[in-house]
């Protein structure tokens, strides 16, 4: 059985005739230690503080019984790791070798997709604030003034806590279309005709930091640690 | 929503009493039947994760006569006929429409088109 924030998303699992419900991974309605098995693919890095990160880790550990296994994936801030860059920074130049390389199955694979098909021209800061961290951190100084840089798609990561443009594709958008013009300013009627830019919240992870998370909860035992296509991983055991 | 993952499902409403919140009374609209392929080892091993006597509610509030015995019986694993009527209670009888009533909270979550949105509101 599967779930997700998003009803939309989860609908179209339904459609599929998956079994499958909206949920927050904050409060997964599931009872406790009924779970042989739970994987959390490329979801916990978009929770936007340590404490949120953590309670979803407790919250699938919660849900195995004792010796089941838990799988977590999440985006890493080292995109190029020895040597080797990962498919999300290979497709750079074009999403035209993207759909092959979906369908040959191979243990390359990526099992999150990293973001859009199409690739903007913005590396600027962006302006909007993020009130949850006001509103979360206990004892932490404001940030009133925080500000988080919005990522330029298939580069390296500058940051670890980043927005992430995301394209609703309008349908009829041409992948050679410039793209400069996606983020004019207000006002330009050139806006109304292109498709919307959503900016999506994620913490990319460092060497160590999931595992070290991990870590600290006493209930689970880290089996296995390992770097995959862009991702850090982890294996759990729940004790 | 099938009464496999019915019988996994629990309301996650805050401050209910250590174990509360099991089972969801289903408040069916609209229930499909449709045929899913016998897997014996697959059923089998679904035993030991039941609630037994919740899914018998289950089954019994959708209007199906209950044919599961009221535990399962011993060497189930080897008993093909007790597997394929469990088979089909768990995987071929599924809620389109409908609601989840948390039994300590009263708390619904609706079900449209077979998927429950068991999410919570802000000041939960």
């Amino acid at each position: 059985v599967g779930c997700d924030r998003s009803k939309n998303l989860v609908d179209i699992c339904g459609e599929k005739h998956f079994q499958a419900f909206v949920c927050d991974a904050l409060s997964v309605p599931i009872r406790s230690g009924s779970c042989d098995a739970c994987i959390s693919i490329a979801v916990i890095h978009h929770f936007s503080t340590a404490e949120r990160r953590l309670a979803t880790i407790q919250e699938l550990a919660r849900l195995l019984r004792p010796g089941g296994t838990a799988l977590i994936y999440v985006w890493a801030m080292e995109q190029e790791y020895k040597n080797q860059k990962s498919k999300y920074l290979k497709e750079k130049n074009g999403s035209k070798n993207k759909d092959k390389e979906m369908n040959t199955g191979t243990a390359q694979r990526p099992l999150s997709d990293p973001g859009p098909d199409n690739s903007t021209q913005d590396s600027a800061w962006s302006d909007q604030l993020l009130k949850d961290l006001n509103d979360e951190s206990s004892g932490a100084k404001p940030v009133a003034d925080f500000r988080l840089p919005v990522h330029t798609n298939r580069t390296s990561f500058h940051s670890q806590d980043l927005l992430v443009p995301w394209h609703l594709k309008g349908g009829t958008k041409k992948k050679e279309e410039s793209v400069d013009k996606m983020l004019v300013p207000g006002g330009s009627k050139e806006l109304e005709e292109l498709s919307p830019v959503f900016h999506r919240y994620y913490h990319v992870f460092c060497e160590g930091e999931l595992e070290a998370v991990c870590r600290s909860l006493d209930c689970v035992r880290v089996q296995k640690s390992y770097y995959d296509q862009g991702n850090w991983c982890v294996i759990l055991e729940k004790l | 929503m099938k009464l496999l993952t019915h019988n996994l499902l629990s309301s996650h409403v805050p401050g209910l009493r250590p174990g509360g919140g099991f089972p969801l009374r289903i408040e069916a609209a609209e229930v499909r039947v449709r045929p899913v392929p016998f897997n014996a080892a697959f059923v089998s091993r679904l035993v030991p994760r039941l609630r037994w006597e919740a899914l018998r509610e289950a089954a019994e509030s959708l209007g199906r006569p209950s044919e599961l015995p009221p535990e399962p019986l011993p060497d189930y694993e080897a008993d093909e006929e007790f597997l394929r009527r469990l088979h089909h209670v768990l995987l071929e009888v599924e809620v389109l429409e409908g609601s989840l009533q948390c039994p300590d909270s009263g708390r619904r979550f609706p079900i449209s088109r077979g998927v429950p949105n068991m999410l919570l509101s802000e000041d939960q």
